[in-house]
C-alpha cells in the first residue's frame, strides 16, 4: 500500500465569500460550511469561529481535534465508515491542510477538561496552539442523552474537516512525502538484512466518551487485526474518547501518528517496518486476556523482531499494556513501551497501575500531575462556565482574575501517550 | 463464557438500572476507597475479579463513584492476579487522592459521574 501526503502550508484561516486556499490562506464560507455541518436535529445551534496561534484565546472543553484532508486519487474516501464509504483507504493521494484544524467543543458531562490555550504558558504545552482552528461550538437540545451528544458532535467535526479539506483537492502541495509497506512477505524480502519492527497500536475502548472507531467499527467490538499504516493517514481511525485531556488521541492525533511517521523515517535504513497491529483497552479482564494474546500471536505471527507499544489512557489500560508487553516478550521479541505517568506531583509516587519485569524499555511522555497555572485570556471560546467544574482542577481552580490553577492533564494533548506533544527530559 | 458476577458499587443508578435479578448487588453507602476495599475483602475470600477496579479515565480523586465486578463464587484459594489488580489499584488511588482531594462537585456534575460510571460497566457487561 503507497500513499502520497500532499502537505498544503496554511499560513492563515479566515471567512470569505468562498472556500478555497488561495497563496496558502485558506478562505472559509461560513453560511456554506454550516449548512454542511448541520442537520442534526440534536444539536440546537452551531456556531464556527476561527482563532489563531498567539491570540489571548481558550478553547474550552475541547472534544476533538481533527485534520482537514481530501483524498485526490486512490481508493475510498477521508474518515471511512463516517463520511466515506467503507472502502479500504492509505493508497494514492491525499492532501493535507497542513497549519489548519477543526476543533470541536461541546459541554457533554458536567465535569470538564480539555483546554486549549493559543498564547501564554498553556499554549507551549498543546499542539494545537499552533495551528489555525475552525472551532465549532455546538448546543444540544434539552435533555440529550450523553450518548447522543457526544455522537452529534463528532459528526460536526468529521464533516466539517472532510468539507475544508476538499478546499485543498485541486492545489498543488508544498511538500509531497510517499510512505509505502506493501504485502507481508513483499515487505520482508526488501530488507531482509534488517530487523522487523510492529507497531502495537491500542485504542481506548471503554465506554461512553472512552471510544475509538475503526472503520466506523467501535473498536471495544473488535478482535485485534493488521492495519497498514497508511490507512490511519486517510482517517481510518477516529476517535470518540472524549475523557482525559492530556493524554486522548484525538483523531487529528491518529491522523498525523508521530510513531507511524517516526518508523517510516527509518524505515528500510535502521529497520523494516512492517505493519500495525490495533488492539483495544475493555473493562472486562477476560476480554484483555483475549485481545493480549490475540495481539502476541499476530506480532510473532507477522515475524516481527521488535514492537513498539503505546497505550491510550489511565489506570485500565495500564493492565493492557503490561498484559502485551509480557506476552510478546514471552514469544521473544523485544518491546518498547510508551506511556505517561500519574506520578504525584513531586513525580516521586508509581506512574502506572500495573507493573512487569519485562517492560525494561519504557519511554514517558510526562507526569499529568504537574500544575500549572493558566493565564486569563481576553477571550473565552465554548464554554466559559466549564472552567469552574475542570476534573484535573481543584476546589476554587478558577481564581477571580480568569487565571487556573489545574494541574496539565486538562490539557488537550499535554502528555499524548504517542508522543504528539512537547515534553522531553534533560540531564544535567 | 463469562462467569455469573457480583456488583460491588456505590453507585445508586448502577444498583437501580441493574437490579433486575440477574445480577446479585453489594451497595456500599461509601466512598470510593470503601468499595476497592469491599472488593479487596471479597477476593481475600476467594472471589475473582472481573473487571478492571481503575476502569475508565475519570480519575479516582476526581470521581467519588466505583463499580466493580467479581465472580459470584467463591473459589477454594486467593486469586493472586486479581489480589495484584486491586491491591495495586487502591495504592494508585491512594497516592492520587493523597495528591489532590476529591472536590464537592454540584449535583449535575455528579449525575454525569454516575452515568459515566453506569455506562462503562453495562458495555463490559453486555459486550
Amino acid at each position: 500500500m503507497r500513499l502520497e501526503l500532499g502537505k498544503i502550508y496554511i499560513k492563515d484561516v479566515q471567512f470569505g465569500t468562498k472556500t478555497e486556499v488561495k497563496d496558502g490562506i485558506l478562505y472559509v464560507n461560513k453560511e456554506e460550511l454550516l449548512k454542511e455541518v448541520s442537520g442534526d436535529e440534536r444539536l440546537k445551534s452551531i456556531d464556527v469561529d476561527i482563532v489563531h496561534p498567539g491570540e489571548k484565546v481558550r478553547i474550552i472543553p475541547v472534544k476533538d481535534v481533527i485534520e482537514p484532508r481530501v483524498k485526490v486519487k486512490g481508493n475510498g474516501g477521508i474518515f471511512p465508515g463516517f463520511i466515506s464509504k467503507v472502502d479500504t483507504v492509505g493508497s494514492g493521494r491525499t492532501h493535507v491542510l497542513k497549519g489548519a484544524a477543526v476543533v470541536t467543543t461541546g459541554k457533554i458531562v458536567g465535569f470538564q477538561e480539555g483546554i486549549i490555550d493559543m498564547s501564554g504558558e498553556g499554549a507551549k504545552y498543546t499542539p494545537f496552539s499552533k495551528t489555525h482552528n475552525i472551532v465549532f461550538i455546538c448546543e444540544p437540545v434539552d435533555k440529550l442523552p450523553q450518548h447522543e451528544h457526544e455522537q452529534a458532535v463528532r459528526m460536526v467535526g468529521l464533516k466539517a474537516a472532510a468539507y475544508l479539506g476538499k478546499a485543498g483537492k485541486e492545489v498543488e502541495p508544498d511538500e509531497v512525502k510517499v510512505f509505502e509497506t506493501k504485502p507481508l512477505l513483499e515487505q520482508v524480502k526488501e530488507y531482509p538484512n534488517l530487523p522487523k519492527v510492529v507497531y502495537v497500536y491500542m485504542l481506548q475502548s471503554q465506554g461512553l466518551l472512552h471510544d475509538t472507531y475503526v472503520y466506523g467499527v467501535d473498536a471495544k467490538k473488535i478482535i485485534p487485526t493488521f492495519i497498514y499504516p497508511t490507512e490511519v493517514f486517510d482517517g481510518a481511525i477516529i476517535s470518540g474518547n472524549c475523557v482525559s485531556a492530556c493524554d486522548k488521541n484525538p483523531t487529528y492525533v491518529h491522523m498525523n501518528h508521530p510513531i507511524i511517521e517516526d518508523l517510516y523515517e527509518k524505515h528500510g535504513k535502521d529497520y523494516n517496518f512492517i505493519g500495525c497491529v490495533i488492539t483495544n483497552e475493555n473493562v472486562y479482564l477476560a476480554d484483555k486476556e483475549r485481545s493480549s494474546n490475540y495481539t502476541a500471536k499476530l506480532v510473532e505471527f507477522l515475524g516481527a523482531d521488535a514492537a513498539i507499544i503505546s497505550e491510550e489512557g489511565f489506570g485500565n489500560p495500564d493492565a493492557d499494556l503490561v498484559m502485551n508487553c509480557y506476552k510478546i516478550e514471552e514469544k521473544g521479541i523485544k518491546t518498547v513501551l510508551v506511556t505517561d505517568e500519574y506520578a504525584g506531583r513531586d513525580g516521586s509516587s508509581q506512574s502506572l497501575a500495573d507493573s512487569t519485569p519485562r517492560g525494561n524499555a519504557v519511554v514517558t511522555a510526562g507526569n499529568a500531575n504537574e500544575v500549572i497555572v493558566l493565564p486569563p485570556m481576553d477571550k473565552v471560546i465554548g464554554h466559559i462556565e466549564a472552567a469552574d467544574v475542570i476534573a484535573g482542577g481543584f476546589a476554587g481552580s478558577l481564581r477571580p482574575d480568569g487565571s487556573i490553577e489545574a494541574e496539565i492533564q486538562v490539557i488537550t494533548g499535554a502528555t499524548s501517550e504517542v508522543g504528539f506533544g512537547y515534553l522531553s527530559a534533560k540531564s544535567y | 463464557m463469562k462467569e455469573n458476577a457480583l456488583i460491588i458499587t456505590n453507585n445508586d443508578l448502577v444498583s437501580k438500572i441493574l437490579n433486575s435479578g440477574k445480577y446479585k448487588i453489594i451497595f456500599v453507602n461509601g466512598t470510593l476507597m470503601d468499595v476497592l476495599i469491599k472488593v479487596r475483602d471479597y477476593i481475600h475470600k476467594g472471589h475473582k475479579l472481573l473487571t478492571h477496579p481503575l476502569m475508565g479515565s475519570v480519575k479516582p480523586n476526581e470521581t467519588p463513584y466505583k463499580t466493580v465486578l467479581i465472580s459470584e463464587k467463591n473459589y477454594e484459594y486467593v486469586d493472586i492476579q486479581s489480589l495484584m489488580y486491586i491491591e495495586n489499584s487502591i495504592e494508585v488511588s491512594q497516592n492520587l487522592i493523597r495528591n489532590r482531594q476529591p472536590r464537592n462537585w454540584p449535583d449535575k456534575v455528579l449525575e454525569d459521574f454516575k452515568i459515566i460510571d453506569f455506562d462503562l460497566i453495562n458495555n463490559a457487561i453486555n459486550n
